[in-house]
């Protein structure tokens, strides 16, 4: 092990910029899934179709296409307006820390739309028509008595979606953001040491993982703090 | 910048031919995998903590880190060992084709395990009780009554860990195998056209989980036949 001690900062240093997509991708996935919800439940039949388009593309391609597509496309993209002002350019791209985020924030933004979806359908009937009763707009229903009920049903699927969130920044290694993956491979062309240095990668992403459970745990207990007593 | 149909259909044909790669990949490690769910989960559900444990461990390790990361240390890291190298084993563990079937074995089961624990602790107690009653050994109670009721049960989630499985096969390509996702990435590599290519691959994989999803239906049916009125 004394080979990873040399590398410690460096792997301390991509665990952050893993933090950081994380972060970003999960903003971004909350939104794409609470969109995707509410088309699916809205009563619009185009804006359904859209959503079911959505996750069902989404949820059946694999992750890494997805990245290679929304990565390469947009370079391809943003490289030909580019020429189109200046000839002389070679080579634009969106950098691989958002187009990374955003690629896998599309990905498991489709899975959290179905569990979005069903929480709010969840929320008992009576419960909205009360709010109604009382005279609160949509807006205000939607955030005092929907919104309060519905994380509570969405959250341990939810907590299964930051761990595939947070697996999924591995991928982001291949189109070249310098993260853990990437440090793992530095680490190996000097000490010539793969499985120590990509195991230290796995316990890594264990700690991660591990931190999530546990936090959705307590969270989910928080959420249901209510029924404690009705035992 | 446009989009080049014409492209799209002259590299269709190579991208299909990478449906042989991807679907071995995707069977092979899917009837292995089960192999090894079947046993964690019975170790798993075991009173012996010494059998409990250990499948614990497994299904907690290999759920929790990035499938892309236990490739590589199978099919990078591995070859680090000196007595690795000169195993029986090397010829197999050189190979990324084996090496991938092997990642994505020790993945699947993982997942799968917990999806069929699930389907065994679903079944009735009653029907336990009744199988009990009916003076049947332990051993006839799980085949008889446990297991098939545990199936139909495990059965959708199981579907969807089928899908995960074809979705985590594209990794195959990182490590230079030709699966559908690997073929396109080299022809991208020669075309520069990523949208014409990886969409076409993409549509692919959405016909194949297509399929998966309409083979289990299927499978669902039959398994819940009994209670269908």
């Amino acid at each position: 092990m004394s080979a990873v001690a040399g590398w410690l900062d460096d792997f301390l240093r991509s665990a952050v910029v893993i933090l950081e997509v994380l972060l970003v991708a999960l903003a971004m996935c909350v939104t794409w899934g609470l969109l995707g919800a509410a088309a699916k439940l809205c009563k619009s039949r185009i804006a359904f179709r859209i959503a079911t388009l959505y996750t069902t593309v989404f949820r059946g391609t694999p992750e890494l296409l997805v990245l290679l597509i929304v990565y390469f496309g947009s370079a391809i993209t943003l490289t030909g307006i580019a020429q189109v002002f200046d000839p002389e350019v070679k080579f634009v791209d969106i950098p691989p820390f958002w187009a990374g985020a955003f690629a896998i924030s599309l990905v498991v933004g489709a899975y959290a739309t179905e569990t979005f979806r069903g929480a709010f359908l969840g929320v008992d009937v009576g419960q909205v028509e009360a709010a109604r009763a009382l005279g609160l707009g949509p807006v205000h229903t939607f955030f005092y008595v929907r919104l309060p009920q519905m994380w509570r049903l969405a959250l341990p699927s939810f907590g299964n979606h930051m761990n595939s969130l947070i697996k999924d920044t591995s991928l982001i290694s291949v189109i070249g953001l310098e993260e853990i993956m990437y440090t793992a491979e530095m680490a190996t062309s000097v000490t010539n040491r793969p499985f120590t240095m990509y195991l230290v990668v796995a316990l890594i992403y264990l700690a991660f993982t591990s931190v999530i459970v546990a936090g959705v745990w307590a969270l989910e207990r928080y959420a249901n703090r209510h029924l404690e007593t009705a035992r | 910048m446009s989009f080049d149909v014409s492209l799209v259909f002259a590299s269709l044909p190579e991208i299909v031919g990478g449906i042989g790669v991807t679907v071995q990949l995707l069977v092979l490690s899917l009837l292995l995998g089960l192999v090894l769910a079947v046993a964690t989960a019975l170790m798993r559900i075991s009173r012996i903590p010494l059998l409990a444990w250990p499948a614990l461990a497994y299904v907690y390790v290999f759920r929790g880190t990035p499938i892309l990361v236990q490739l590589f240390v199978i099919y990078y890291g591995l070859p680090q060992f000196a007595f690795i190298q000169e195993s029986v084993l090397w010829p197999i563990l050189r190979e990324p084709y084996w090496c991938a079937i092997i990642a994505f074995t020790l993945n699947n089961g993982a997942y799968a395990a917990e999806i069929l624990r699930g389907g065994i602790q679903g079944v009735d107690r009653g029907l336990h009780e009744a199988g009990r009653a009916l003076g049947l050994s332990p051993r006839q109670r799980f085949i008889y009554v446990t297991a098939p009721i545990a199936v139909r049960l495990a059965l959708p989630a199981y579907s969807n860990e089928m899908i995960s499985l074809l979705k985590a096969t594209a990794l195959a390509s990182t490590i230079t195998m030709a699966d559908v996702t690997g073929v396109a990435r080299t022809i991208v590599a020669k075309t520069f056209a990523p949208y014409e290519i990886f969409i076409s691959a993409a549509l692919v994989y959405l016909a194949m989980t297509w399929l998966i999803q309409r083979a289990v239906a299927l499978a669902e049916r039959r398994a819940s036949r009994y209670v269908r009125t």
